[in-house]
């Protein structure tokens, strides 16, 4: 019998990416001692700037870098294995970036891709309000319009990067707005705005993202609203939901990998095989959970990456469930892979600060995973899109 | 649209208020969101014995009260038909 003889599986070839050596290694740098002190990576910020990668989602006939959904995934991954702060702020800044690439009017767009095309623009998103109980899609926050301006004052109580942004995407209600959930998201340059910090960020985790709370006074250009006003919510549908729960996805992700890989490491050492019985029934079995719910959210991940750039309408709700789905799972899967590399390598490895595996670094970052657009929330509503979708269409 | 379906939608409708629901009036706008979309759709389909296909159930159905109304007019021919 002949056969035809069949390519051995590869892993799929990085793509390569100039400058993020760079920005790993100032991101690896920083890491610790940003945590310590809960300041934003202003290093890392530094060396994403100058290695162009803030640009990574802007078209490259704007000077960026034309990468998609997948790229973002790719790069957040990597950054994430490092310093899951420094993923998601990286991630959060794409998800603007690539609402101005295909919101922003005529104007805005000629006024803004080029310099975020180069990657000179880090831009953070405040779309946090108080009293309304985590809602993305409703707003308390008046402006007035007068002689074509905008006239915003803005009070938010988490905004990540927001000492440090150039530019931010502001949810407030639309001028005329009747009713609170007819939003808009407009942009506002840092110079357009008075910026205060009215307060402290002293978390558990996700220490670097330094999310202050502030308040922003200014007044912007009627152009610089993104799409049509009051319409904030078809941007969450087709572009800021996914891409936020792909972003977010691929930080925890990473996070989780680098940990695993951080302990694979240490026990394959002659030191670690004299500490760690590598034959052991009940190592093997939890190194083989910790990677499987490793690889289930990787597939998941990819899976959605390839369902949302193939959707025809992000509405409709197999992919809706798909997309919240690769949150709730990710959030749980990746903290619990940690938790157990935790338990499997003990207090000294696995609980103490000044470990150089700094897995109690990832598991505290990672604790925040289920609470960032809350899984008990995303639950009720894929609940809802699950009733929508009888015939179960599976996306 | 049969004035029966603007009183259907109100109690989906918070930010309504005393205003008037018209074909033109924008659901989401008016308060409807995805965890109430299934109450409506059960509302619908028991008031007009139509069920609404799954590939209907976007957001382009539910934009405004007109354009749901469509839709539901035009199950509601074959509906009686059978």
């Amino acid at each position: 019998m002949t056969g035809v003889p069949t390519r051995p599986a590869r892993p799929r070839p990085a793509a390569p990416r100039p400058g993020l050596d760079d920005v790993l290694a100032a991101t690896a740098r920083g890491a610790r001692r940003t945590d310590e002190l809960a300041e934003f990576p202003v290093d890392a910020l530094a060396a994403l700037r100058a290695s162009g990668l803030l640009g990574l989602v802007v078209p490259a006939e704007h000077g960026g870098g034309g990468g998609g959904f997948g790229d973002l995934v790719d790069v957040t991954l990597r950054l994430s294995r490092e310093d899951m702060s420094v993923g998601m702020v990286f991630a959060m800044h794409c998800q603007q970036a690539m609402a101005v690439v295909r919101y922003a009017r005529p104007r805005l767009r000629a006024e803004l891709l080029p310099a975020l095309g180069r990657g000179e623009l880090y831009l953070a998103s405040v779309t946090t309000e108080r009293g309304k109980g985590g809602q993305l899609l409703v707003s308390e926050s008046a402006v007035t319009a007068g002689d074509g301006l905008l006239r915003i004052d803005r009070d938010a109580p988490i905004v990540t990067g927001g000492t440090h942004a150039d530019g931010f995407l502001i949810t407030t209600l639309a001028p005329d707005a009747a009713s609170p959930t007819q939003v808009s998201l407009v942009y506002a340059a840092r110079d357009q705005l008075a910026v205060e910090v009215t307060g402290d960020w002293q978390p558990l985790g996700m220490r670097a993202t330094h999310s202050v709370p502030m308040r922003l006074v200014g007044a912007v250009p009627e152009h610089q609203v993104l799409g049509a006003a009051g319409d904030f919510r078809s941007i969450v549908t087709a572009l800021f939901g996914p891409a936020a729960h792909l972003g977010w996805s691929a930080a925890w992700l990473g996070t989780a990998a680098g940990a695993l890989s951080r302990v694979l490491r240490l026990m394959r050492e002659p030191a670690g095989r004299r500490q760690f019985d590598l034959t052991s029934d009940l190592l093997l079995s939890r190194l083989a959970r910790i990677r499987a719910r490793l690889d289930a959210v990787h597939a998941l991940l990819r899976h959605t990456v390839t369902a949302v750039e193939a959707a025809v309408d992000m509405s409709a709700p197999p992919v809706r469930l798909l997309v919240n789905t690769l949150k709730v799972q990710a959030a749980e899967q990746c903290f619990e892979a940690v938790h157990e590399l935790v338990e499997l390598v003990g207090l000294r490895h696995g609980y103490l600060r000044g470990s150089p595996l700094f897995l109690e670094r990832a598991f505290r970052d990672l604790r925040s995973a289920s609470l960032n657009y809350a899984n008990d929330r995303l639950n009720l509503v894929n609940g809802s899109l699950t009733l929508l979708d009888q015939e179960v269409h599976l996306g | 649209m049969d004035p029966g379906f603007a009183i259907m939608l109100r109690p989906f409708l918070k930010y309504a208020g005393d205003r008037e629901i018209t074909s033109a009036s924008r659901l989401h706008e008016l308060g409807l969101d995805s965890m109430q979309a299934i109450e409506l759709l059960f509302a619908i389909e028991d008031g007009y014995g139509v069920t609404l296909p799954d590939d209907k159930l976007v957001d382009a159905t539910f934009e405004t009260a007109g354009r749901l109304w469509a839709e539901v007019q035009q199950l509601r021919p074959l509906e009686d038909a059978s």
